[in-house]
């Protein structure tokens, strides 16, 4: 099947086989921490014991030894006294056992029991040690348990490991399957995107998960898609129109010239007027390039900190005598030093769009005033006018590519710039606020974390 | 003869070129490829150069950067359908002396040419004179023989760069580059409101007016007796 050649099944593979590894790591640590354990304790049983045997005479050592080994039930004790030469005295050690190292620490020896002669000589630990009388005593316990217990819980493990094993297994195939079906659903719809169909949206569950979070980001990119595809079949169409009206101009000019011009002078002034209205063509199209430039974020390169305040006063200054020709009064009111991180030429340009708009729709003897201000964790840039302002119902409108409102189709201009400044400050990561009238209020608003102000 | 190399593929817009050029006194040198451009650049030695940004052969600022690399300063104009601000950051940044964007005026390629060849050398002259009038750079003060001229700082360099270039076509993008220092081209007719000014100040009443407009061109200040 499929799944058993993906990924997530070889990774559950894997990880199953690192976990039994583990597992027995761990099992073979815990067995080798309890033997030592074990034999240290024994160690030190057996030291006390012939310690507490040696200290005895002769005659009650043998009672003794006699007592300790009717007491030990488990069959794990060892012990005997041997005279000089050797020969068993007491207890159920057979004989002694060669390179026997009186009076040294417990250590294995090999040591046959009296009662089990057949099954030869068993390892255990043990210690010997000389009497006063010559005798030697040898005091030893039977360790094997922790090998019992080894097996007893090995075996258990292996039990346990076995299934746990397939579980997981089984798991990962699952998962993998799943993960496969996700997957596959969304090869599907990308194929169904790909083919034309921009309406199809990727399939997300409403949970907190990583695929459905993707899926939801995908989803939102496919509508903004959407909404631009279908916003530049508009913008086709605009732009025909927009190119179309001057240079049909520009055409009728120039035929009617041709016929009618009958002296130089004459000539000179038709291709004057077809000049005008291509060069109007040339601004439309200038505009666009330029609208694309700024959309497709190519001078981040040029971002710096610009001191917003000179800014306004240089547009002021670069305004004034317009402004003074038309009888406007233009202000600038610049509440402290503020500067954000952007594009000097571009934010410049986006300013003064907006004033040469405020300066072209305030009638004569009116307003316009330029304003740099804090608002609550922004810096905001505001040009205000005694116009007519942008009624609400056109606050999208305006930013759309040639929108011209009715009451201004007879000012010069394309209807782009508005669309110009909202792509610089969309490009900043700032915010266009357009205000409803009386008056008109545009702001552009900079938040500290974008471009941040400083 | 002042002479200029052309280096532009396309043989209608250099024929365009090469026509008006040749008609204000100019000789012209046309070469449709970027090898032979630079070839001809190496031989002939001209006194300014046109060249066209994306040509056969090898690319126009490819061809520049060689010159420059032989240590020729002949100014070189770039021209070029890419009309971004990086584009024209990189064409001067290549060894370009000044970029002019495709579509353009042919008064506008022309009087950039001559600003190129009559560029004003590094003088470390205070006061600037064109005949009555006198632009004294440390006293940031104007006359017009003995009139007084009161400028605003900007009108200040507007005249400031005039009187550096006069008897020379200025246009409005020229202008708004040099003196504004701004890449883009308002909407409203912001240099001629300024220049009104300027002139307004310059030419008072009953003078000789310095200051013309050429029409559809941009602006010259000529000496007047």
């Amino acid at each position: 099947m499929q799944f058993f050649r993906s990924k997530t099944f070889h990774w559950t593979t894997v990880l199953a086989g690192l976990f039994a590894i583990f597992v027995t790591v761990l099992f073979g640590f815990i067995y080798f921490r309890i033997d030592d354990y074990l034999i240290a304790r024994s160690d030190r049983m057996i030291t006390t014991q012939i310690g507490f045997f040696a200290g005895l005479p002769r005659e009650r050592l043998v009672g003794a030894l006699d007592d300790h080994l009717g007491q030990d039930s488990r069959g794990v004790q060892f012990s005997g006294v041997f005279d000089a030469k050797g020969n068993r005295l007491a207890g159920n050690v057979a004989a002694l056992p060669d390179g026997l190292d009186i009076g040294a620490p417990a250590r294995d020896m090999p040591l046959v029991r009296l009662d089990d002669k057949e099954a030869g000589a068993t390892s255990v630990r043990a210690v010997a040690r000389r009497l006063d009388n010559g005798d030697i005593l040898v005091v030893g316990r039977n360790v094997d348990e922790t090998a019992e217990v080894f097996r007893v819980v090995g075996a258990a493990l292996a039990l346990g490991l076995l299934p746990a094993f397939c579980l997981w297994l089984l798991a990962g195939a699952w998962l993998s399957a799943r993960a496969n079906r996700r997957v596959e659903e969304v090869n599907l719809r990308v194929q169904r995107i790909i083919a034309g169909d921009l309406r199809e949206r990727l399939p997300h569950k409403n949970a907190d998960e990583p695929f459905s979070r993707l899926a939801a980001i995908v989803n939102g990119m496919l509508d903004e898609l959407e909404t631009t595809i279908n916003a530049l079949a508009g913008v086709g169409n605009d732009i025909a129109h927009d190119l179309r009206t001057p240079l049909t101009r520009a055409r009728l000019t120039l035929e009617r010239g041709r016929t009618n011009a009958t002296t130089l002078e004459q000539l000179q002034a038709v291709v004057d007027k077809a000049i005008t209205g291509i060069d109007q063509s040339l601004s439309i199209v200038t505009a666009l390039l330029r609208l694309a430039e700024i959309e497709n974020s190519r001078r981040s390169s040029a971002f710096g900190d610009v001191a917003l305040g000179d800014m306004l006063r240089e547009v002021c200054d670069m305004y004034e005598p317009i402004a003074e020709d038309k009888q406007i009064a233009l202000s600038v009111n610049i509440a402290d030093k503020f500067s954000v991180c952007g594009d000097r030429d571009l934010l410049l340009e986006a300013v003064a769009n907006l004033v040469d708009n405020a300066i072209k729709f305030t009638p004569r003897s009116g307003r316009v005033e330029l304003a740099l201000l804090r608002g609550e964790g922004e810096t905001i840039l505001r040009v205000t006018d005694t116009g007519p302002g942008i009624s609400e119902h056109e606050h999208d409108a305006v930013l759309r590519r040639f929108y011209r409102s009715d009451k201004i189709r007879n000012t010069p201009g394309v209807g782009l710039g508005l669309n110009l400044v909202s792509a610089i400050v969309k490009l900043h990561g700032f915010r266009l606020i357009i205000h409803a009238g009386p008056g008109g209020r545009v702001e552009i608003v900079c938040p500290d974390g974008q471009g941040g102000q400083t | 003869m002042t002479k200029v190399l052309l280096i532009e593929d396309d043989g209608e817009t250099a024929g365009e070129i090469t026509a008006e050029l040749a008609d204000r006194g100019f000789e012209v040198e046309w070469s449709p490829d970027g090898l032979d451009g630079l070839a001809r650049a190496r031989e002939l030695r001209p006194d300014a150069m046109i060249v066209d940004r994306l040509l056969p052969g090898m690319d126009g600022l490819t061809v520049i950067e060689s010159l420059r690399k032989d240590q020729v300063r002949t100014p070189v104009l770039v021209l070029s359908a890419l009309g971004a601000v990086d584009d024209r950051v990189r064409g001067l940044r290549m060894g370009g002396d000044d970029y002019l964007t495709k579509p353009f005026a042919i008064v506008e390629l022309v009087a950039r040419i001559e600003a190129l060849l009559r560029r004003p050398p590094e003088t470390r002259e205070t006061v600037l004179r064109v005949g009555q009038l006198e632009l004294d750079l440390i006293e940031r003060t104007v006359k017009r023989g003995e009139r007084k001229i009161d400028l605003l700082p900007r009108e200040f360099r507007l005249l400031e760069y005039m009187m550096r270039r006069s008897d020379q076509l200025l246009t409005r993008a020229m202008l708004l580059e040099e003196v504004w220092n701004y890449k883009f081209v308002p909407a409203t007719n912001l240099v001629d409101v300024h220049m009104g000014r300027v002139r307004h100040k310059v030419d008072g009443p009953g003078d000789a007016p310095m200051i013309q407009n050429v029409r559809g061109a941009g602006f010259i200040l000529r000496a007047v007796p």
